[in-house]
C-alpha cells in the first residue's frame, strides 16, 4: 500500500532537508513513516538482497566499519552510499540481528550496549525501514564526537525468505524476535516468524550458544513458540534463572515500541530465550 | 486430440527376468506401462478385457495392434494428472504424483507389466517433487508451501484401520479446545482485533474443522518459505543429505534422517528460480531454472565450479534451424529459457559426467559434457522435449528415450501443429560421443508411442488444459512488483 501522498511528501522533503545539511542531527518524525501493519511474508516484493552473504555490502551500512579493500585504489571514502559496484566489507561481521525491528526502540537501546559489536535491525516495510534508516543517520550526526551508533543500521528484508543471504553459518550470536506479528489465523500460522522449519534458518546463522530473544503479549504466540523451538533439536530453553540476569531482556520488555505499548495498557509480556546447542555428530 | 506423455520412467531389470525393460508414461490422467516383451497396460484400466488383449499381443505380430481393441467407451471419474513418475531402486514399485488431487500414489510393478495401486496419499499441499532414500523404504515429499514431508513408501497397516491421523506435526494441528489467539488486552492493529472478534465468534460455534489433518504416516522434516522446484536425495562416504531448490533461488543442503533439521549449507548462485537439480555420474550437483546458465556445484561445500551457458547453445540452435527463429524476440538479450529437465547420462566411466538438458517449448535437446571442457551439442527433435528415460534393451545398449510434445508446434508451446500422428516419442544411442536415432525401438514401442489409448477427457480437445500441464516451469519466474505493497 502507498503511504498517503502527504506523508511521501513529507518524507522526500525531509530526507532533501537533512541531505542539504552536512551536519542535520534532526531525528525523523514517526507519523510519516507508518504503514500498514502486515506485509505478505510470501508475496515477490520487490526486494532487495544479496545473492549471497559474501555479496553483502555491510561497509554502506556500518561506514565506520569499512575496510578499505586496496590501499592503491583510492576509493572515495565520502560518505556517498551505493556508489560502488563491489560489495566492500567492515572489519567486524554483524553479531546481533533485531528481526522485525519495526521503529527500532530495542536496536537504539542495544546500540550504547554492545558499543563495539554491529547489530542490524532487518524489517519488511519500506517506510518504517527508512524511518529507522533516517533516525540512525541523525543519531550517529549527534554523537559525532563520541561515534555513538556506528553500530547499528537498519536494512530491509524479508528474514522468512532471505536469512541465509545475509548471514554466515554461525555468524550471529544473538537474535531478537520481538512482538512479531500473531497472525491469529490458524491457515496463516505458515506465515509467523516462529516455526519449526524457520528455527532450523535461525540455528544455521547462529552460532553454538547463541541466543534467540522472544517476547510477546499474546499468550497463544508465546505458547507456540516455545513448543516449536523446544521441540526443534537444535534449541534448549534457557532458565528462567539465567534469562532474569541477561541484560537484554530487561531492554527488550522496556524499550521495544511494543513493550512500551503493552506496558502503558497494563498487559502481560511473556519472555522466552533459547539457546543454540551443539550440532550432533553424524548417525 | 492425441496427447503426449507428459512424464516417463523407464524400468531395467536384470537379463534374468522375463521382462528386461518396462516403460512407463503419464499421459494425462493415464498411466501407460509397456515392457520388452510386448505386454502392455494402462491404468486406470478402461476396459475389463483390456488385459487379456494386451496379454496376448507380441511384438512378431504387429499386424493386429491392441489399440483398435480398447474402447474408450465408459468416462472415468478418476480425473487428476500425472505430473511425475519415479521408479523405486529395486524396481519394484512406481511412486507417482497426481497433480489437481495433490495425491502421491506408490504402484506395484507386478510381473506381467500390470500396475496394483497400493496406496494414495493425498497431501494437504501440492507436491512438486519427490524422491526416494536408497533403501526404498521413505519417499520424501517436497511441496508447493515449502514443506517436506517423509512417508513410508509401504503405508503402515495401521494407517487404513483406526484412521487416526498420526503423530501429526503441529504446524497443521488445530488446538483441541478452541482458544482464542489474543487476549482482549492483547494490543495490535484494527486487523488483527477483527480477527480476534471472528475468531471469539467462531469459538462460540463450536470449532471448524481442519481440513488439513491428514490420516496416514507422514512427518515434517524441513522448509523454505517459498515454493520447492526439486528435491534430491544422496549419500557421500556413508552420511545422507537432502538436496532442495526454491523459487527463490535457493538451494540447500540439509541432513538425511534423522538430523534432516540441521542445515548443513546453501549454494548460492542463482538469479531466477530453480526449476531442475541433477546429480552427474561423478557426483557434482547442476541446477538449472529461469537463468541463462546452468550451475554446476561441489555442493557439499556450497562451491559454484562453472556457469554453463545453456541458453546460448539454445539460441544458436533456433538459429541454424530457419522454421524456428522466426519465434525468436530481435533482441538476442531479451531471449530467456527455462530449464524443464536435466538428467544424468548413464556412463561407464566416472570421469565422463554427461547431462542431457531440456527446456521449455525447445524441441532439441541439449548434450553437455562436464570432462573439463564443456561442450554443448544440440540434439534436435520433432517436437519440444517433455521428458527423458534411458531404457537398456542389453546390458550394455542404453537407449535415451525422449517423450516429445506431438501436439503443439515444435517451438511453440501455444499453436497447435496441423500435422497428425506424430510420434509421441523418439530414441537415440550414444555412438562414439554424437547421438543417433536408435531405429530398433521404433517397433518395439510402437503401441506406446502412437496407438496407447488417450485420455477420454481430452477427446474434447481442451487445449488449455493439456498446455497447464506440459509447460509450468516459466510459470516459476517472478514478476515483482506483481504483488507488491509500497
Ligand atoms: C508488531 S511489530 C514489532 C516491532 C518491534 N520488534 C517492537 O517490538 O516494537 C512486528 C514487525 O515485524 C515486521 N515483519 C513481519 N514479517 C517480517 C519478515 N518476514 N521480515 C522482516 N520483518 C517482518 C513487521 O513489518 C513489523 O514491523
Amino acid at each position: 500500500m502507498p503511504g498517503k501522498p502527504a506523508k511521501k511528501q513529507k518524507r522526500q522533503q525531509f530526507k532533501k532537508d537533512v541531505e542539504g545539511e552536512e551536519a542535520d542531527g534532526r531525528l525523523p518524525q514517526k507519523k510519516f513513516y507508518r504503514q500498514r501493519a502486515h506485509a505478505n511474508p510470501f508475496s515477490d516484493h520487490s526486494l532487495e538482497y544479496p545473492r549471497s552473504p559474501s555479496g553483502m555490502d555491510w561497509a554502506s551500512h556500518y561506514p565506520a566499519y569499512a575496510v578499505k579493500s586496496n590501499e592503491g585504489e583510492g576509493r572515495d571514502e565520502s560518505r556517498g552510499e551505493g556508489e560502488t559496484a563491489k560489495p566492500r566489507s567492515t572489519s567486524k561481521q554483524v553479531e546481533i540481528a533485531d528481526i522485525g525491528c519495526g521503529f527500532g526502540g530495542l536496536l537504539f537501546a542495544l546500540a550504547p550496549k554492545f558499543p563495539s559489536t554491529l547489530i542490524i535491525g532487518m524489517e519488511i516495510r519500506t517506510s518504517v525501514t527508512e524511518y529507522v534508516q533516517e533516525k540512525v543517520r541523525a543519531l550517529r550526526v549527534q554523537h559525532r564526537e563520541d561515534g555513538g551508533y556506528q553500530n547499528a543500521a537498519c536494512l530491509r528484508a524479508n528474514t522468512m525468505k532471505f536469512l541465509p543471504n545475509f548471514f554466515e553459518k554461525g555468524q550471529l550470536g544473538k537474535i531478537f524476535l520481538c512482538f512479531p506479528d500473531p497472525h491469529f489465523k490458524q491457515r496463516k500460522h505458515k506465515a509467523r516468524i516462529v516455526s519449526y522449519t524457520l528455527n532450523s534458518e535461525y540455528a544455521y546463522v547462529l552460532r553454538p550458544g547463541g541466543v534467540v530473544y522472544t517476547i510477546t503479549d499474546v499468550e497463544d504466540l508465546h505458547n507456540w513458540m516455545v513448543e516449536h523451538f523446544e521441540k526443534h533439536p537444535s534449541f534448549e530453553r534457557v532458565s528462567k534463572d539465567e534469562q532474569e540476569k541477561d541484560d537484554c531482556v530487561e531492554i527488550m520488555r522496556n524499550e521495544t515500541e511494543e513493550g512500551k505499548k503493552v506496558t502503558r495498557n497494563n498487559g502481560i509480556k511473556y519472555v522466552a530465550l533459547f539457546r543454540r546447542i551443539e550440532d550432533p555428530p553424524w548417525p | 486430440m492425441q496427447y503426449p506423455y507428459q512424464c516417463i520412467e523407464s524400468c531395467n531389470r536384470s537379463a534374468t527376468e522375463d521382462s528386461r525393460w518396462i516403460l512407463f508414461g503419464g499421459r494425462g490422467s493415464k498411466l501407460v506401462a509397456q515392457s520388452s516383451t510386448g505386454v502392455a497396460s494402462v491404468w486406470p484400466p478402461e476396459d475389463e478385457d483390456l488385459a487379456v488383449s494386451m496379454s496376448g499381443w507380441h511384438e512378431d505380430e504387429p499386424t493386429e495392434p491392441p489399440g483398435k481393441k480398447i474402447k474408450l467407451s465408459h468416462s472415468n471419474d478418476q480425473i487428476s494428472t500425472f505430473s511425475s513418475l519415479t521408479l523405486s531402486h529395486d524396481g519394484q514399485h512406481l511412486i507417482a504424483v497426481t497433480s489437481e488431487d495433490k495425491s502421491i500414489r506408490v504402484f506395484q510393478i507386478d510381473s506381467d507389466c500390470n500396475l496394483r495401486q497400493l496406496s494414495q496419499r493425498c497431501m494437504a499441499r501440492r507436491p512438486c517433487a519427490i524422491s526416494l532414500t536408497e533403501d526404498d523404504s521413505t519417499i520424501f515429499c517436497a511441496d508447493k508451501f515449502g514443506d517436506v514431508y517423509a512417508l513410508p513408501l509401504i503405508q503402515p497397516s495401521e494407517d487404513e484401520q483406526n484412521g487416526t491421523p498420526a503423530d501429526e506435526p503441529s504446524e497443521q494441528d488445530t488446538p483441541k479446545h478452541y482458544v482464542p489467539a489474543a487476549s482482549v488486552l492483547t494490543v495490535h492493529s484494527g486487523r488483527n482485533r477483527k480477527v480476534l472478534e471472528e475468531q471469539m465468534k467462531q469459538a462460540s460455534k463450536g470449532q471448524k474443522k481442519s481440513k488439513e489433518q491428514l490420516k496416514f504416516k507422514h512427518e515434517l522434516l524441513l522448509g523454505h518459505v517459498s515454493m520447492l522446484t526439486d528435491i534430491l536425495h544422496a549419500t557421500v562416504e556413508g552420511r545422507s543429505y537432502i538436496i532442495t531448490s526454491d523459487r527463490d533461488e535457493h538451494i540447500r543442503i540439509s541432513r538425511g534422517l534423522p538430523q534432516a533439521h540441521i542445515i548443513e549449507g546453501f549454494c548460492f548462485g542463482h538469479e531466477e528460480f530453480i526449476s531442475r537439480l541433477c546429480l552427474t555420474t561423478s557426483g557434482l550437483l547442476v541446477s538449472g531454472g529461469g537463468d541463462p546458465y546452468l550451475c554446476v556445484w561441489a555442493w557439499l561445500d556450497g562451491r559454484l565450479l562453472e556457469k554453463v551457458f545453456i541458453r546460448d547453445a539454445v539460441l544458436a540452435f533456433l538459429k541454424n534451424h530457419p522454421n524456428l527463429a522466426s519465434s525468436l524476440p530481435e533482441n538476442d538479450d531479451s531471449f530467456r529459457i527455462a530449464v524443464c529437465g536435466i538428467w544424468s547420462v548413464p556412463r561407464r566411466k566416472k570421469e565422463q559426467d554427461e547431462i542431457l538438458v531440456a527446456c521449455e517449448g525447445i524441441p532439441a535437446v541439449f548434450s553437455v559434457r562436464l570432462d573439463g571442457t564443456t561442450t554443448i551439442d544440440a540434439v534436435p527433435l520433432i517436437g519440444n522435449a517433455l521428458d527423458v528415460a534411458f531404457v537398456y534393451a542389453s546390458e550394455d545398449s542404453c537407449t535415451t528415450v525422449v517423450s516429445v510434445d506431438n501436439i503443439h508446434k515444435p517451438g511453440s508451446t501455444t499453436e497447435i501443429r496441423e500435422d497428425e500422428g506424430t510420434s509421441r516419442l523418439q530414441y537415440f544411442a550414444h555412438l562414439d560421443g554424437r547421438w543417433e536415432d536408435d531405429t530398433k525401438f521404433e517397433d518395439k514401442l510402437e503401441w506406446f508411442s502412437r496407438q496407447a489409448p488417450n485420455d477420454a477427457r481430452n477427446a474434447h480437445g481442451d487445449e488449455k488444459a493439456v498446455r497447464d500441464t506440459l509447460y509450468i516451469v516459466e510459470n516459476l519466474r517472478k514478476r515483482p512488483g506483481a504483488e507488491d505493497q509500497d
